[in-house]
């Protein structure tokens, strides 16, 4: 399948043209066709969640979404989120609370978190843990993370 | 991963062990095979097409026999990959033929196989009661080798 | 030539697609069939993708109480669904227990059914809840009992360019029920799972999942625990019925033997939460 083919998708609220293969995943497209860099190709597999990004509004897979499959949606990556006041925070709470160390699954546990701020302001632990249970981090600074995310949430106050 | 078992054949172990020599007999028993040579004594080249749920595999095999010794054991190294695709598939058996009694035999089968590239990564659990529905279904068109001909 | 991706609106458009292309295959959310396609186990020529079927979404209630679920509808619906309580909370509860929520927002029931993993959540949950499945394909629409899906290890009843339409539940009584999976991680495959739902008999209806091609239940054995559930030995009985039509794999998550050993503890423990939850 060598066949390149133009794909227009509605993407960080703009619409934009890409190329990849017929059969490209959306990841293939985001960062090969587009070089939107925020979702990482981790395992290609749906399991570790590097590649997460905002399809309708619902974070999901981009290495198993067919990039084909979303003419007609709305994608988010992190780059779309750059004028988010919500994300801001969140970006600023995992620097400041060492919730970053490689950095490879930061963008994909940032669009979960997203999600779950908007789901519920102040999630408790337990709840953070199931929201981000899909976004894995080898460095295993979970700890940080679900701080780095309440933090956010209770810094939405001040 | 190691796949064994035994069958058992109601037929004499003379006539058995002929059978399983006979390149005709193999490509009719062994299923999904598609195409099997003998193309020097001992030495036979088989295509085996293989099916798990959507995921479709043909293998183009090799199979050498390194001893045998009639009419009771047979030893064989299997080595093949799947067509243009990155499967590698090595095995090294054992098969020993038992007479239970004049009519009937059983055959013990133990084959050591490794598979890499794609198929190995699918789940080799799976791969196993695969290996054994084979086995299960070249038993029965062994047996149905002697007693459509009216062998026994 | 015809796209890569091609997306039907309307059903009889999707099965027209479908057989006019040998080796094309229905997509439905994607979750495990890109993967596989990712990994290099399936490379089929074209894909007929099912969501903008309209009948294939949403969970309803009929008019005659009964549920019936679209086979496109996420994971995430059905574990949300306010419609699957009592008798059905356990096909809830086994929705909320697959993988994780990015997952949870593409996979479809239709899709796993497909797929027929045996380390799915929704087979021994549909068995249980005696669940009817509604297909479509090229010679008409039929139904299909859940517990005629499952034929071999990754094979279902499916005929030729068949697909799933819908997935029929029968109206959901008080009854309690409930889902359990023993999973080495959360999201994770099961290594072996119960769905046990108390009837108003006095007995109960268990299907296990993960220790076979396709979920285990014993309705002889079920009629025989009616009304002995508070027997030890009735109910040593029964789960050794269904330990004996276990025919598991080994593999990673647990060796066949660790198995079998689970499903005894499985059933006391899923029977153990339900006599606490059911009315007085």
């Amino acid at each position: 399948m060598s066949e390149t083919v133009a794909f227009t998708i509605d993407l960080d609220g703009r619409r934009q043209i890409g190329l990849a293969e017929a059969d490209a995943t959306l990841l293939s497209l985001l960062r090969d066709g587009l070089e939107i860099t925020g979702p990482k190709r981790g395992c290609n597999q749906g399991v570790c969640g590097a590649c997460t990004v905002m399809i309708d509004g619902w974070p999901q897979r981009a290495c198993l979404t067919l990039a084909a499959a979303c003419e007609g949606k709305s994608v988010t990556t992190l780059e779309g989120y750059a004028e988010d006041p919500v994300m801001q925070r969140l970006a600023r709470a995992f620097a400041e609370g060492g919730a970053v160390q490689c950095g490879f699954c930061t963008t994909g546990m940032l669009i979960s978190a997203r999600k779950l701020l908007e789901e519920e302001a102040k999630p408790d632990p337990d709840r953070i843990r199931q929201a981000l249970s899909g976004n894995l981090c080898r460095c295993i600074g979970y700890r940080k993370i679900v701080e780095a995310v309440t933090a956010a949430a209770e810094g939405a106050e001040t | 991963m190691q796949v064994d078992g035994s069958i058992t054949i109601a037929a004499p172990r003379a006539l058995v062990w002929q059978r399983l020599n006979d390149c005709a007999v193999m490509q009719a028993c062994l299923p999904g095979c598609e195409r099997a040579e003998e193309t020097e004594p001992g030495c036979y080249r088989v295509v085996v097409a293989v099916k798990l749920g959507p995921i479709k595999a043909r293998f183009n095999l090799v199979i050498e026999i390194t001893e045998s010794e009639a009419p009771e054991r047979l030893a064989c190294r299997t080595r093949g990959e799947e067509g243009s695709r990155a499967s590698q598939l090595t095995a090294e058996s054992e098969v020993r033929l038992q007479a239970l009694s004049e009519a009937e035999t059983e055959i013990v089968y133990y084959s050591e196989i490794s598979l890499v590239g794609r198929l190995g990564k699918f789940g080799l659990g799976v791969m196993r009661k695969k290996a054994d529905q084979l086995a299960a279904a070249f038993a029965s068109n062994l047996q149905a080798q002697f007693t459509d001909q009216g062998v026994v | 030539m015809p796209a890569f991706v091609q997306r039907p609106t309307r059903l009889d458009e999707a099965l027209a697609l479908k057989a006019a292309q040998p080796d094309s295959l229905y997509l439905a959310g994607g979750a495990t069939l890109v993967a596989m396609k990712n990994a290099g186990l399936i490379e089929p020529e074209s894909l007929i993708a099912l969501d903008g079927l309209q009948e294939l979404s949403g969970i309803t209630r009929l008019a005659d109480g009964s549920i019936r679920i679209g086979a496109m509808t996420r994971h995430r619906e059905t574990a949300a669904s306010p419609l699957l309580t009592g008798s059905l909370a356990m096909l809830r509860q086994a929705a909320g227990k697959i993988a994780n929520p990015p997952v949870r927002n593409m996979g479809t029931m239709g899709g796993s059914l497909a797929n027929a993993d045996p380390g799915a959540d929704y087979p021994a949950a549909l068995v249980a809840a005696e669940a009817e499945l509604e297909l479509m394909g090229p010679e008409g629409e039929r139904r299909l009992p859940i517990s005629e899906l499952f034929l071999d290890w990754y094979e279902t009843a499916l005929k030729q360019d068949e697909l799933i339409t819908g997935i029929h539940l029968p109206t959901p009584s008080a009854a309690p029920s409930h889902y359990r999976k023993l999973a080495r991680v959360s999201g994770d495959y099961a290594t072996a799972s119960c769905a046990m739902v108390l009837t108003a008999d006095g007995g109960l209806r268990v299907a296990i999942g993960a220790c076979g091609p396709a979920p285990l239940r014993a309705p002889a054995a079920e009629a025989a625990l009616c009304g002995h559930l508070h027997d030890p030995k009735a109910l040593a009985e029964f789960s050794q019925s269904l330990v004996d039509l276990a025919d598991p794999i080994d593999d990673v998550r647990g060796s066949a033997d660790y198995r079998r050993k689970l499903i005894p503890r499985l059933i006391s423990a899923s029977l153990d939460r339900l006599l606490q939850e059911q009315p007085r």
